[in-house]
Formats: C-alpha cells, sequence, structure tokens
C-alpha cells in the first residue's frame, strides 16, 4: 500500500537535505506537523535513495515518529510534500514501535489478514512465504498474545513486509527487546534489506545502534532536524575522534543539548 | 470493491476474535439478553396486585341498589373490584399522603351521589382513579386492570338489568304476581285476556251479537301482534345485554402472557445493549491493538471500518432480536408475526446502535473504557424509551435510537393494522445510524492520521 503523498502548501525552505548519493527514491520537502499551538516537527526536508538505510536519532519527541508516520502515510503533514522518483509511490511497509497486530489471532492469522488487506493476489501464499522469511513458522499457529517479545516484534516487522515493499519503516523496533534479540533482529534484518534492496528508514536512540546499522543518520532535536550525515561526519563536527568508542555518543549529546 | 474486500476481511477477523473472546462474548450478549429478561418480567407484572387506595364519598348515603331480587350495597360493588386489585380503604387526606409517598399505586375514589346514579338508571355514575405520575408504567397497568374490571362489572349489572326487564316482560306476557310500594298484586298476562276475549267472542257468538264478536276479535288480533313483538323483545335485549361476547380460557399454567410494552422493552433494551456494546468494543479493540496506524495507511478507510463495523453489530442485534421474539412465539401466548417488517425493524435499530456504539468506540482509547461508557450512558436513554405517552422522554431516548425503537417494536407488536408512524420510527433510526457512523467515521479519521 501507499502513503498518502501530497500536500499543496510548503513550508518556508529548509537547508538542503535532499541530496542523495544512490538512485533516488523518494524527497519529502518541507515536512511539517503541527498540534495546535505544538509543532511537533519543524519543516524538514528528507531524501532517500534506493537500497539505503538511514536512521532517525534523537531524544524523547524529538519528531522522530511523527516523519515517520509521515512517511508511512499515516500521519498527515501539516505543510510540505512527499514526491516519488519514478512515478506513482512505490509501496510501503511500516511497523509501529508497538506491535500493531492482534493478539488473538495467530501469527498465521494475522500475515494472511494484512496480506489480503495490501492486496495480495493470493494471500495464503504470501502468508506461507512471510512465514519463512521471517522465520516464524515454529509459531505460526500460536496466537500472537503467547509470543515472546522478540518474536512479537518479528511478527510486527513480517507484517510490514506483506505487501512487498521498497521502503520499510521502522519506529524503534529495537526498542524493547534484549541485547541478544536485538542482535538476531538486525541480523535478520540487515540480511532482509540488502538482500531484496529494500530501503529502510529507522528510529533509534541509541546512536551506537546508527552508527551499526544505517548508511546515515538524521538527528532531531525538538522537532527540528539537526544533522544529516554520517556518524563520522557527526563525530568529526563535534571535534572528536572517529575511532573513539564513545566519541559518536558523546557528539550526539553535544548536539542535541544534553536531551538525550 | 477493495473497500468490501476490506470490510469483508475485518469481518471476519472480528467475528474470529468474538469466538475467542468468551468471557467478551458473554458480557456483550449474555448481560443484554439477562437484563433484557429481567425488565420482560418485570414489566408484564406477573401475579403481582397493585396497592390501590379506595375512598368512599358516597358512604353516609347508606342506599342499596335493588337489581331484581338482588340488593347491591356500595361495598358489594366496590368488593367485586377486589378481584383485580388490593383495595386500601382510606379517608380522601390519608389516601393523597399515601399515593404522595408511593405506599399505593393510584387511588380510586366513589363520589357521592355514586349509588342515586347507579339506581336512576339514567345517569352513568363516574369512578375517578388518580395514578401516580412518576409511576406511568404501573400506571398504565392499573388502569388497564381497573377498565377491565369496571367493563366486567358493567357487564354484570346490565345482564342483572336485562333480566330484570325480561322478568316484567315476562309478567306481561303470562301473568303472574307483582309487588308495588308493598302491595302485592295479580296480573292477568296477554295470554289471560286472549283466553277471555275468546270466551267473550264464542259467547258473543251465541247470543247473536257477531257486530261485537268482531270487534272482539280485532283486539284478540292485536294481543297476539304484542304477544310476538314481545317474544322478539327476549334476544333483542340480551344482545343489547352483550353486543360481543368474550369466552377467555385459561392457558397451561406458568405461561403468563408478557405485554406488548414488556416484550417491546425487553427488545429494546437487548438489542440496544448488544448493539452499543458490541460496536463500541471492536472498534476501541482497533485501537487498543493498535492496528490503526496499520489499517490507516489505505489498507482500509474510515468508512469501511466503522460500515463493516456497524453492519457486523446490527446482525448480531437482529439475531438476538430474532430469538427473543422466537422464545415470546414459543414460550407465551402472544402472537408475533409480521417477520417481514421485523427483520428490517430490527436491522434498522442494530444499525442505528451499532453506530451510537462506534462514536463511543471511536472516541474511548480503551475496550473496557468504552465498554463502560457505552453502559452508562446508553442505560439512561434505554430506561427512557420505556415511558409511555411521554413526548419529552421520547425525543431524549430517540438521541441515542431508543425511543423510535421501542414505538416501532410495539407498533408491530401492538397495533392491529400498520401505521404511518412505524415508516416514520424506522426512517427516523436509519436516519440516527447515518448521523451516528458519520460522525464515528470522521472521529475515527482524526485517531487513524493523529500519529
Amino acid at each position: 500500500m501507499c502513503p498518502r503523498r501530497s500536500s499543496t502548501r510548503r513550508a518556508s525552505p529548509p537547508t538542503d537535505n535532499t541530496r542523495v548519493t544512490g538512485v533516488p527514491l523518494l524527497t519529502g520537502h518541507g515536512l511539517a506537523r503541527r498540534y495546535g499551538a505544538v509543532e511537533a516537527l519543524a519543516p524538514t526536508d528528507i531524501a532517500v535513495a534506493r537500497g539505503e538505510r538511514i536512521a532517525l536519532t534523537g531524544p524523547n519527541g524529538a519528531g522522530k515518529t511523527t516523519l515517520l508516520s509521515m512517511l508511512a502515510g499515516v500521519g498527515r503533514p501539516s505543510a510540505g510534500e512527499i514526491s516519488w522518483h519514478d512515478g506513482p509511490p512505490a509501496p510501503v511497509g511500516w511497523a509501529p514501535q508497538r506491535p500493531a497486530l492482534y493478539p488473538r489471532l495467530t501469527a498465521r492469522e494475522n500475515l494472511r489478514l494484512f496480506a489480503g488487506l495490501e492486496g495480495a493476489d493470493d494471500a495464503a501464499a504470501a502468508t506461507e512465504a512471510l512465514l519463512g522469511r521471517a522465520d516464524l513458522r515454529d509459531v505460526a499457529d500460536r496466537p500472537a498474545r503467547a509470543l515472546s517479545t522478540g518474536t512479537l516484534q518479528r511478527l510486527n516487522l513480517a507484517i510490514a513486509l506483506a505487501g512487498a515493499p521498497d521502503l520499510l519503516l521502522l519506529d524503534e523496533p529495537t526498542a524493547t527487546l534484549s541485547p541478544d534479540q536485538r542482535h538476531r533482529l538486525w541480523a535478520w534484518l540487515t540480511d532482509l534489506v540488502a538482500g531484496e534492496g529494500m530501503s529502510l528508514i529507522f528510529s533509534t536512540q541509541s546512536i551506537d545502534e546508527a552508527a551499526r546499522h544505517a548508511d546515515r543518520i538524521l538527528v532531531l532535536a525538538r522537532g527540528r532536524l539537526m544533522f544529516d550525515g554520517t556518524v563520522p561526519d557527526l563525530i568529526i563536527r563535534a571535534g572528536g575522534d572517529p575511532d573513539d568508542p564513545v566519541a559518536g555518543e558523546a557528539a550526539f549529546m553535544d548536539l542535541v543539548g544534553g536531551e538525550g | 470493491m477493495r473497500g468490501l474486500h476490506a470490510g469483508l476481511l475485518l469481518m471476519g477477523k472480528d467475528l474470529r476474535v468474538l469466538g475467542r473472546s468468551r468471557g467478551l462474548l458473554a458480557v456483550l450478549i449474555g448481560y443484554p439478553v439477562v437484563i433484557a429478561i429481567l425488565l420482560a418480567i418485570a414489566l408484564s407484572g406477573g401475579d403481582r396486585r397493585p396497592a390501590v387506595a379506595f375512598v368512599n364519598l358516597d358512604a353516609g348515603s347508606g342506599r342499596t341498589v335493588q337489581m331484581g331480587n338482588e340488593r347491591l350495597s356500595v361495598d358489594d360493588y366496590v368488593a367485586r373490584l377486589e378481584n383485580d386489585v388490593d383495595l386500601v380503604r382510606l379517608d380522601p387526606s390519608s389516601a393523597r399522603t399515601a399515593l404522595a409517598d408511593g405506599k399505593v399505586s393510584a387511588v380510586l375514589t366513589l363520589p357521592k351521589g355514586f349509588v342515586a346514579d347507579l339506581q336512576s338508571g339514567i345517569r352513568s355514575p363516574v369512578l375517578t382513579l388518580q395514578t401516580n405520575p412518576r409511576s406511568p408504567i404501573e400506571a398504565q397497568a392499573i388502569e388497564r386492570r381497573l377498565e377491565s374490571a369496571v367493563f366486567r362489572l358493567n357487564q354484570a349489572l346490565a345482564t342483572t338489568y336485562v333480566d330484570q326487564v325480561l322478568r316484567l316482560v315476562d309478567l306481561i306476557q303470562n301473568g303472574g304476581t307483582i309487588a308495588v310500594l308493598g302491595r302485592t298484586g295479580h296480573l292477568i298476562g296477554l295470554t289471560g285476556s286472549d283466553r277471555i276475549l275468546r270466551e267473550l267472542v264464542a259467547q258473543l257468538h251465541r247470543i247473536g251479537q257477531p257486530g261485537l264478536a268482531r270487534k272482539a276479535d280485532l283486539l284478540r288480533d292485536y294481543i297476539a301482534g304484542v304477544d310476538t313483538n314481545l317474544d322478539l323483545a327476549r334476544p333483542a335485549a340480551e344482545a343489547i345485554a352483550s353486543p360481543i361476547r368474550l369466552d377467555i380460557t385459561p392457558g397451561a399454567p406458568g405461561r403468563e402472557p408478557l405485554s406488548a410494552l414488556g416484550i417491546a422493552g425487553a427488545l429494546v433494551v437487548g438489542l440496544g445493549l448488544v448493539g452499543v456494546l458490541l460496536a463500541a468494543a471492536l472498534l476501541s479493540a482497533e485501537r487498543e491493538d493498535g492496528v490503526l496506524s496499520r489499517l490507516g495507511r489505505g489498507l482500509a478507510s474510515p468508512g469501511v471500518i466503522v460500515g463493516q463495523k456497524a453492519v457486523l453489530s446490527a446482525i448480531a442485534a437482529t439475531i438476538v432480536g430474532v430469538v427473543m421474539l422466537a422464545v415470546v412465539a414459543l414460550a407465551t401466548s402472544v402472537v408475533v408475526g409480521r417477520w417481514l417488517l421485523w427483520i428490517p425493524a430490527l436491522l434498522l435499530a442494530g444499525l442505528a446502535f451499532g453506530a451510537f456504539g462506534l462514536l463511543i468506540g471511536a472516541l474511548a482509547r480503551e475496550t473496557r473504557t468504552a465498554l463502560l461508557v457505552g453502559l452508562m450512558v446508553s442505560l439512561p436513554p434505554a430506561v427512557l424509551s420505556l415511558v409511555p405517552n411521554s413526548d419529552v422522554a421520547y425525543w431524549v431516548s430517540a438521541v441515542a435510537g431508543f425511543g423510535p425503537a421501542a414505538r416501532t417494536f410495539q407498533s408491530l407488536l401492538a397495533d392491529p393494522d400498520i401505521p404511518g408512524s412505524l415508516w416514520l420510527g424506522m426512517g427516523l433510526l436509519a436516519l440516527i445510524a447515518l448521523a451516528y457512523g458519520v460522525a464515528a467515521r470522521m472521529v475515527l479519521a482524526r485517531r487513524m492520521h493523529s500519529s
């Protein structure tokens, strides 16, 4: 399914963050969101290339989820627009931070339902394929509420894949996982994204996770985009040593003003 | 087509989830049905006889009513009413206090001059009944009971009067002894008069007075005509006493018929709670499960989600309604017909209740909250919809669809002909369903796209 992609309003031009190094997939211009008097996200530009992995990082309330949900087509921007290169919007997979699924349905039933809603020609076959890709065959007939946290998150991500997306959007996918669950999930995700050439944008509060799994990071704070580049760029900008294992965290703290 | 496909998929999912949520299902369907059954029993009244204060303002007259050979006092007359209500004899002041305190359900007053009016046979004596406006349902039940009692008493009195008249007719025809103002006399009657005239005519012929004999024959012809006409007076008088007779055969023990009000009330409460609670729970569960953001990406529009849940709630409410009506038809003496009208009426009521529940479900954050709020906001209009003959109660309860549903069901149960108000009620239910459906869709759309 495709997120909503149009808005006629344009915000005041921010700094140019629409440069991409690969084949461009989408560009967001001046995306902004207000809730009454509260500005959740100031006008922000973002560009995504095919196969690119981007981490959105920042403290709580920075606007990460707001930006992700707008890219997913869930949240509507108060201003700005998203334009897709190569014509019509590409399929997008969306996995919110908290697993968005039906706890009383089994893993198979959840996948089959969402495959059907995504318009799969053969929902049953698509379900079996997703069960295989997410390594969920052993727990396929268990109710989702009976699954462990890690398995449940894998099911949550598998549902996001039901529409065969070109762009996968994950909101803090590892926030509730233990270190070993986190490790296994990233191993699976890395293979998946690389194997299928899909673009990935994920949010995280861990600069370390962003450095490990993203080609590029976007740092948000108080609803504003503070940085767009690689982690070494961030460290150098803060005057640190990119080889120092804690320099990334320090540069991040320096940038967001201690909020993190 | 895509929306329909999504709606059917979500409906299948909802049914599957409900099937696995036995506790929730029991609450959503079992609770309203139990409430409805209890309500039906309460409204039907059972064998309980209401207490009615009796004020006799004609007690000082000491007069009695002579009916044929029977002499009835006021107490005899009133005693006959006690088959239907429990009469508590009170003075006017105590009766007013008892009514205000709710100790009696009504005050029956026998006015001064009641016996004189009854005796006169010219003026109809009037009993007055004052009911408690704060208990309209019970008041209506008492009115029905006393109307029925007075009707039966009137019929008994009319029969007694007719018997008395027919005894007089018999006296005129066949003669006999009559007592007037303490003196007893003998009437020869028409039959005796004819016999005397027949002997007189024979005698006149014998003494050579044929002219007088012919005149006497004319008198006999007149007597024969009167006698024939008086023969016709007997069936005519009986027909006047009982223009329509009703033979009542008691049904099997334990099968008390429920009133139309009771059945309609039970249906409205049962359907209303099933529709409202089910719809509220189904929609709030989507939010509680966190799935709205996923569906909001265009997998299912707010309109499709609201529509499929409204239809599901309406179907569930209709099934509950049909089962309740079937139980009424099988277990009571009430005749339930018009099934072709019942189905659309139940569906429209279910849609209205469901749409109301969907608005609650769209506003609530959790299923438990939605159920609690649904119950809290549904019960007052459900109760108000049971208040008969009150436009204010009707329109207040119409806010949630209960009023029009109650009147529609009562019409289907009790009205001998299909009134125009039935179609009006059904139209109003459709309008309410549409209004709440649109409102629920708007709130849901905001929820789906607010993250």
